[in-house]
């Protein structure tokens, strides 16, 4: 139990809550961010990042050390390896944030807890994780040197990491459900470009899925079924790597407020207020996030901007999106 | 025995480190260059810590100790493998997401089997 009362409590140190942290540090509030691990979520783990406005090129790491030194210089707490279990609206409105045996209160909540792998949910992906079943390209391309890998997926994340991958294994599969891919063109292009090379490494299949792994002790072949003619091969490989998008990591807050089926936190989108006043929420783990980094970003600033609104009068929460902040609220 | 801290293993150190020790042993297998490893290093730390004397914790560079990765068949970087009596006993691969409470639950039975109560 601690008896001070924080002025807001963000929940993640990824992009998000350590945007809305800087922003609300900034402004004088005390802040307190937890995090499970320590301050990067899943951008820690990528490599190369060329899509942040005004950065041509940085690794996530790098960027991550950065904004925790940018918020740490304002004053706001970063509480590392500290799991939020669960939250409670307090009598007083304050909330509560259940962490181990700890107990945080604040006036107002920002939540980031961002988003994790998804499986693919075929036999053998469990059995096979660590013995050629990998979610992080970055992590495990250099055990596979030489050796043949198939990734599944058509999204940003699985054609940078396939793109990785041929740096280091002798031949990569890329397949897809699809026949084009979600990506963005230009990793599109690259892709392709990749593929047609002479005697390349990298070979695309199309309108593919995979329906088990299989192998003894390590990936021996990956079922591959043509979902256009239904047919169905064995396909020999060393190694499967799976990007097929992310999970909200929002079961913390089942029965605190609402989430959609699939896990999201509802909320307004404008002023990103929850079903609970006093609780906001920010980046990957909301309806209709973009699931960038940029946007993360974006998102904890608003959110960290919009608790001064509720702060300064409750009854805001239940009032519409306006045109624009009042002067002088900005 | 550095009490309540992660010890630094090598491939010539590994035998008589990990698997010739009296207490059960937490392996961190892990990478400069991995993420995960990077976000999974203070809670192998707090594990360190919260079972000091009861659990031996080391750490392991992949790429320095190349020969020992490959002989214990690492693909996936972090992994985490437990060994008691020489014999490994549980592993996790990659940062889940509830890792520090996976760990405790790999661990804690093996540590009440040696007749000591966990925490």
């Amino acid at each position: 139990m601690t008896d001070s009362v924080y002025d807001v409590i963000i929940v993640g140190a990824g992009p998000a809550g350590l945007a809305a942290a800087l922003y609300s540090s900034r402004d004088r509030f005390k802040t307190l961010v937890l995090e499970k691990f320590t301050p990067g979520g899943q951008i820690a783990t990528t490599n190369r990042i060329e899509n942040y406005p005004g950065i041509i090129q940085i690794d996530g790491p790098g960027l991550i050390e950065q904004m925790h030194k940018q918020v740490q210089s304002f004053g706001a707490e970063i509480k590392s390896g500290c799991e939020a279990s669960k939250l409670e609206k307090l009598p007083d409105r304050n909330i509560a944030v259940y962490c181990d045996e700890d107990k945080f209160a604040a006036r107002t909540v920002i939540l980031a807890p961002g988003s994790s792998y998804r499986k693919l949910g075929i036999p053998g992906e469990e059995d096979f994780r660590g013995a050629g079943v990998s979610y992080c390209g970055t992590c495990d391309a250099p055990f596979f040197t030489g050796k043949h890998v198939v990734t599944v997926g058509g999204g940003n994340t699985a054609l940078q990491e396939t793109l990785h991958l041929t740096k280091y294994a002798r031949k990569v599969t890329l397949i897809h459900r699809r026949d084009q891919f979600r990506a963005t063109k230009v990793l599109v292009e690259e892709l392709k470009r990749k593929a047609g090379e002479p005697n390349s490494s990298l070979i695309i299949k199309y309108s593919t899925v995979a329906t088990a792994i299989k192998g003894r002790g390590e990936v021996q072949s990956v079922g591959l079924k043509d979902v256009k003619t239904g047919r169905e091969q064995d396909y020999p490989c060393d190694g499967l790597f799976v990007f097929v998008g992310m999970e909200p990591n929002t079961s913390f807050l089942k029965g605190f407020l609402e989430l959609t089926e699939k896990g999201f936190v509802r909320c307004d989108c404008a002023y990103l207020r929850t079903t609970v006043p006093g609780v906001f929420v920010a980046g990957d783990c909301r309806i209709g996030a973009a699931m960038q980094l940029a946007t993360a970003v974006g998102d904890g600033v608003v959110a960290a901007m919009m608790l001064k609104e509720y702060l300064r009068e409750p009854s805001w929460w239940n009032e519409p999106v306006s045109d624009m902040l009042a002067p002088g609220q900005w | 025995m550095a009490e309540g801290k992660p010890i630094n293993v090598s491939d010539a150190t590994f035998e008589s480190e990990v698997l010739e020790s009296d207490t059960p042993v937490l392996v961190d297998f892990w990478a400069q260059w991995c993420g995960p490893c990077r976000m999974a290093g203070p809670v192998i730390e707090k594990i360190a810590r919260d079972y000091a004397g009861k659990l031996k914790v080391c750490k392991l560079n992949v790429d320095d100790a190349r020969r020992t990765a490959t002989e214990r068949g690492i693909m996936s970087v972090p992994t985490l493998h437990l060994y008691k009596a020489g014999r490994l006993v549980g592993q996790i691969t990659g940062v889940t997401p509830n890792f520090e409470s996976d760990i405790k639950k790999k661990v804690e039975p093996h540590l009440q089997q040696a007749g000591i109560g966990s925490e």
